[in-house]
């Protein structure tokens, strides 16, 4: 387990400094000019040249033969180690205090929707399994195929359509209404207006976050869904299980703690693997409902050539999908004696 | 006399197998219909309305709900009856008309054409690639696996959507790279954003062939036929294109069929994003995003590019599916 474990995080580090190289190379291929696109379209060639002086811009890429240490990359890693990621070129905001502030959004966003995947897809998933081909399988099944084949964006108008606009019982867009206030603790709305004592704001935030969360929460819905039938369906098969209960056990009993148990580990996978998806899905669920994200801001930045931005929030997302999936790697070994790591 | 080359024979019958078990497959059988009857609807897109996204434009009507409703709404009634005749013609426009008086239904029909070309061009180039190198790694092994394997791990650490918008971004130019117009002009799409978009979402789509045909190689490899072609002295071409290749497709065509869904969600979401098609160009996520500044009180232009999207893209899952349960049995 110790030296699987010193492998996996050398191979997520490597990872990592790939994920850095890559984006370092797209943003600097983005046609435009940054340095233009802060003075605006009227600067003189000679300003715009002292700044791209300024921002280190004019030096070669990754290798200055006058001086090796003298170029962007290694300056970009060396500033990137140690947490600093730049800063906007429009607002001036160092990035990781506005990525500070942003994720929390993007996070209370996520793990709703994958609450909301979670407390819908897998009943759906155990009651398909429970029932294989009856109407409820077949509707378990039908409404994981919609969930896939619905375009997240589509779905957001759809929601905002109907829920906000004509019933009006929810608000189109935002994260709270402009009445209510919540000053920061956690930057998690939900947590702070309790932590605040702040009633109103709870429900506000709340209403807010559900339209975006079930329209971010439509994907990994069906994923889990699916999954947790076919896993179930696999356990419920095996020996142990008729074993249990030829013993004359319950079938509930049996069920619940001798299937599903086994059964939820592949579902455990698939939601790790579901955070690049979240992230991904959060661009457009962001941009829909006007949510002040990670997501909606790397899309903003990437509209005004932004690099700093662009390059912190994308590194950024890279980075958490890369330390999710490296601690569902590990957090098999916890949940399964049987599988053992040389 | 005649003798039949025993190559026909064992081909035939597989065909039927193939054929037996898709015409059990109910999502097989109802994902095969919904494509073929995309795929016609793109085909005589030209023939059921004529239509050219630059030059029609009618300003008097403008945002006009469906026809059908004149049914009851005696204001739409009104718009579509002809003055002269005085019949009503529920047909003018199906789905409305967008801001710029455009027949909704029209550019959804044709945005089919659109939709599936690029769907089914990169999926095919992203299977292409990425099989092939797929079969490389795990044909080779060494240090071409472990460089490949490396690789795929650091696109697929990024949001697909984000790599697809940084790809798409930086090739976005007035004056596209040679192998973009040259695409441009093969697939008639009159487009580079949407090209470059197309290239996105297939660049998107390689690392998970690459890791698939991967995985299947290295089990095909081990089988004895494999090894039998080996004994003989067959070369390692002839013994990957000849023998792991051919038996390692059916996983392969399966996400294939799958991967035509997700790049099709992909590409109207770059459209959505205005990173893909640019207007005028019918291209359906291209018409959700024009709609967003006025769908509240016109929700038709919004929701029938939508269900043209979801329609195309639950077809081809469903297709998937069934394709999955006919070729690949034990992954289902």
């Amino acid at each position: 387990m110790g030296s699987y474990l010193i492998r996996r995080i050398v191979r997520t580090l490597l990872v990592m400094l790939g994920i850095s190289l890559v984006v370092f190379v797209f943003v600097r291929s983005i046609p435009g000019d940054p340095a233009v696109a802060m003075l605006g379209e009227r600067a003189t060639p000679a300003a715009a040249a002292a700044l791209r002086e300024q921002l280190g811009l004019n030096k070669p890429w990754f290798f200055n033969p006058a001086n090796p240490l003298d170029a962007q990359y290694p300056k970009y890693i060396a500033a990137l180690v140690q947490g600093d990621l730049g800063s906007g070129l429009k607002s001036n905001i160092p990035v990781r205090d506005e990525l500070s502030s942003r994720f929390p959004a993007t996070a209370e966003l996520s793990i709703a929707a994958l609450l909301f995947a979670l407390v819908v897809g897998m009943p759906a998933g155990i009651l398909a399994a429970l029932r294989r081909n009856t109407g409820w399988d077949n509707l378990a099944t039908g409404i994981s195929l919609v969930g896939v084949s619905m375009p997240v964006f589509w779905l957001g108008l759809l929601l905002s359509y109907f829920f906000a606009v004509k019933l009006g019982w929810l608000p189109p867009s935002a994260r709270l209404g402009y009445e209510y206030t919540i000053q920061p603790i956690t930057g998690f709305y939900l947590i702070d207006s309790v932590l605040r004592g702040n009633g109103g704001a709870f429900w506000d935030a709340l209403k807010h976050l559900i339209l975006p969360a079930i329209a971010l929460g439509s994907i990994p819905l069906a994923i889990i869904s699916r999954i947790t039938r076919s896993s179930l369906l696999d356990v419920l098969g095996q020996d142990y299980v008729r074993t249990a209960r030829a013993k004359g056990l319950a079938a509930n009993a049996v069920t619940i703690k001798h299937a599903l148990r086994n059964a939820l580990l592949p579902v455990v996978t698939v939601i790790g693997l579901q955070a690049g998806a979240l992230l991904g899905g959060a661009v457009l669920t962001e941009t829909i409902f006007s949510w002040p994200g990670i997501g909606s801001w790397i899309y903003e930045a990437i509209a005004q050539r932004d690099y700093p931005i662009i390059q912190g929030g994308v590194i950024f997302a890279a980075l958490v999908v890369s330390v999710v999936n490296l601690l569902v790697d590990l957090s098999y070994a916890a949940l399964d004696p049987r599988i053992q790591y040389g | 006399m005649t003798t039949t080359t025993p190559s026909t024979t064992p081909a035939r019958k597989s065909e039927s197998i193939f054929w037996r078990r898709f015409r059990k497959s109910t999502p097989g059988k109802v994902g095969g219909i919904v494509v073929i009857i995309f795929i016609l609807l793109a085909v005589f897109a030209q023939v059921l309305r004529p239509y050219d996204p630059t030059t029609d434009r009618n300003y008097r009507l403008n945002l006009k709900p469906p026809s059908i409703t004149a049914l009851w709404n005696p204001e739409a009634k009104e718009t579509y009856t002809d003055a002269v005749t005085g019949k009503t013609n529920l047909w003018a426009a199906p789905f409305g008309t967008d801001n710029l008086g455009r027949d909704v239904f029209a550019r959804v029909l044709h945005g089919t054409r659109i939709s599936l070309k690029v769907g089914v061009v990169s999926t095919i180039l992203a299977l292409v690639i990425g099989s092939l190198l797929g079969v490389l790694a795990g044909y080779f092994g060494g240090w071409l696996d472990n460089v490949l394997g490396y690789l795929s791990d650091v696109m697929l650490a990024f949001p697909s959507i984000l790599l697809a918008i940084g790809f798409a971004s930086i090739f976005s130019v007035d004056n596209p790279p040679i192998l973009i117009a040259a695409m441009d002009r093969l697939f008639a799409l009159n487009s580079p954003q949407l090209v470059t978009a197309m290239l996105a979402v297939s660049l998107v789509q390689v690392p998970v062939y690459l890791r698939l045909a991967r995985s299947v190689v290295l089990s095909v490899r081990e089988r004895e036929f494999v090894q039998a072609a080996g004994a003989l002295g067959a070369s390692q071409w002839r013994m990957i294109f000849k023998h792991v290749l051919p038996n390692s497709l059916s996983p392969l065509i399966v996400q294939g069929a799958l991967s035509i869904a997700t790049a099709t969600i992909e590409v109207a979401a770059l459209g959505f994003l205005g990173i893909g098609a640019q207007p005028p160009l019918p291209e359906w996520g291209t018409m959700i995003s024009d709609s967003r500044s006025y769908y509240v009180d016109y929700p038709w232009t919004m929701i029938f590019p939508g269900l043209a999207i979801f329609l195309t893209v639950l077809g081809f899952n469903l297709l998937g599916d069934g394709l999955r349960d006919v070729l690949d049995p034990r992954s289902a």
